[in-house]
């Protein structure tokens, strides 16, 4: 069938080929992970449906006495510490880790190239770990301690950074570069004055949409004996006190849709 | 936007749209500089250890102690064994993630139009009405706050009802992806060419073609290479799942942290990396099967 026809209906073909492919490999896949599961075995514990509509009546209302939205306070602070220390640190080392693999600095030649190599593995490195394994593994080998989970946040999402700023920096208009060049700029100078304005909304915007990201990542460092929100809905959660759990979701929630906000709206207004 | 007439001076001094961006960069800075300052401020900031060296040996001893160094017997990843049964953990973990992308898939599938607003207003035809606005008015709710609470938040919940395995990773897993792929499809459909769609209508389809040939073939390209997208951050993220929904690698890499058994640690992670990698390639692969026009 694909050898008859004009290139055009060949090429048609050829594309619902791959089209009936890809639904039969996604489709297959979805089978096969629902197999996966221990279907006979009780889906539900016992006593699980019970603890399901208390956990839901328990929203009837959260707790909200003062003395508990103080702590709730507390602890979304201590997220956003977690989350801006760890976010600023990342963009730093993104940066720089970024510019190297990008090879925008220093001279075309055989070092530049292997340093921009062995940055781009360095840099998946850093990302292909969750920032919750790098958090137990650094508060395992440093103690527990703020600076702990501020690295811990930090090194992924420099890895993210830098891939994306690397990315961008490549990805210019060759020609004001070519202007800069031939009017004898260095290559930091066409770096800083050509590369970088004609990517700076786009960075700054990825760099919001980051952050957003980082505030979750913060909240859940509570899992390896931080204080945060995280660590509060961990310590009710065992308590069984649904009702305060409630009110520290809401106030996670709360938290990340503001930042959502946030970055959406300097995204918006970035135009990017 | 930048555009070629843009001058460096516009981009750092700003015009009139960038001006909220600007003062967000400085509100940025000003919350940077507080949340330094309270952490180094604070006792416990581990800034002092961090230059000890006490605490860099320890660092070294830890590294020595994942390599298997430290001669407390012969490491784990010297043994085709572990190899073995590490391997079927990652197998579990993979199935993990397969299974929470399906649920968020399936969940995205059936509700992105009703919480695109220009379907729901009936831009796109079909008649506006109550019901639909306030359909997708919970719809956005539901998905702003299943993308806003993290994946281990909802497995810790979650582990409360279902029993502990594959699934309750999953669905945690599925929860949190259904609203960020949920959000990202919704909006696909909201910035979509209304070009085909008004076309079809022109030649009278009716409400059902239309969405069956002028808004649905255009959109799940565009959410398949999101769902695929994100399947490779799920992957990243089973294994943080594991730890408290007890299913795949995660579990065991907590185990094995708190029994001190550094060296499977250390195999654990070579597995997490290679079912990382292996994951980022096929998702590069389907995509381009996605794309292939």
């Amino acid at each position: 069938m694909i050898w008859t026809g004009t290139p055009k209906t060949r090429r048609a073909a050829r594309f619902l080929e791959t089209r009936r492919l890809l639904t039969l490999v996604l489709a297959g896949a979805l089978v096969w992970s629902l197999t996966g599961v221990d279907w006979g075995g009780g889906i539900i514990h016992t006593g699980g449906g019970s603890a399901l509509s208390e956990f839901f009546l328990a929203l009837f209302p959260p707790e909200l006495s003062p003395g508990f939205l103080k702590l709730a306070l507390a602890a979304s602070w201590q997220t956003v510490v977690h989350a801006v220390a760890g976010i600023t640190l990342a963009l730093v080392l993104g940066l720089a880790l970024g510019v190297a693999a990008s090879g925008s600095l220093g001279n075309p030649g055989r070092s530049r190239l292997v340093i921009s190599v062995a940055v781009r593995f360095l840099l998946a490195f850093m990302r292909s770990i969750h920032e919750l394994v790098w958090a137990v593994l650094f508060v395992a080998a440093f103690g527990l301690s703020s600076l702990a989970v501020v690295l811990a946040i930090a090194i992924p999402y420099a890895g993210i950074l830098g891939r994306i700023y690397s990315e961008l920096l490549n990805d210019v208009p060759q020609g004001p570069l070519v202007g800069l060049r031939s009017s004898g700029a260095s290559p930091a100078r066409v770096l800083l004055y050509g590369r970088i304005p004609m990517v700076l909304t786009d960075m700054l915007g990825y760099s919001f949409y980051r952050f957003e990201c980082a505030i979750r990542a913060a909240a859940i460092m509570s899992f390896v004996g931080i204080r945060g929100l995280g660590y509060e809905i961990q310590l009710s959660l065992n308590d069984l006190l649904f009702s305060e759990v409630w009110t520290l979701l809401l106030f996670l929630v709360g938290l990340v849709l503001l930042v959502d906000y946030w970055s959406t709206k300097v995204r918006r207004s970035l135009g990017s | 936007m930048i555009g070629p007439n843009t001058t460096l001076r516009e981009v750092t001094m700003g015009r009139g749209g960038l001006t909220f961006a600007r003062a967000s960069i400085y509100g940025f800075a000003v919350l940077s500089v507080l949340s330094w300052a309270y952490i180094l401020a604070g006792g416990g900031s581990g800034l002092d250890d961090l230059f000890s060296g006490r605490a860099w040996s320890n660092a070294g001893n830890f590294i020595r102690q994942l390599l298997g160094f430290d001669g407390s017997g012969r490491p784990a990843f010297l043994e085709p064994g572990r190899w073995v049964d590490t391997g079927k953990l990652a197998y579990k973990t993979l199935l993990m993630s397969v299974l929470a992308i399906s649920f968020a898939g399936v969940g995205v599938l059936f509700t992105f139009l009703p919480a695109a607003r220009n379907v729901s207003n009936g831009e796109l035809g079909g008649r506006p009405s109550a019901a639909l606005g306030a359909l997708y008015h919970a719809l956005r709710l539901v998905l702003a706050v299943t993308r806003a609470v993290p994946e281990l938040v909802w497995a810790m919940v979650i582990v409360f009802f279902l029993s502990p395995g594959v699934l309750p990773g999953a669905v945690a897993l599925g929860l949190h992806n259904y609203g960020i792929v949920g959000k990202l499809s919704a909006e696909v459909v909201e910035n979509m060419d209304p070009g085909p769609a008004r076309a079809l209508r022109s030649t009278g389809a009716g409400n059902l073609q239309m969405l069956a040939y002028g808004i649905i073939p255009q959109a799940i390209p565009q959410f398949l290479t999101y769902l695929l997208y994100r399947w490779e951050v799920v992957i990243r993220t089973t294994v943080v799942v594991g730890f408290v929904s007890a299913g795949g690698l995660g579990r065991e890499f907590r185990l094995s942290l708190s029994f001190f058994h550094y060296t499977d640690v250390a195999l654990i992670i070579v597995w997490y990396l290679v079912l990382v990698l292996a994951v980022d390639l096929l998702s590069a692969g389907l995509r381009r099967m996605v794309r292939a026009e």
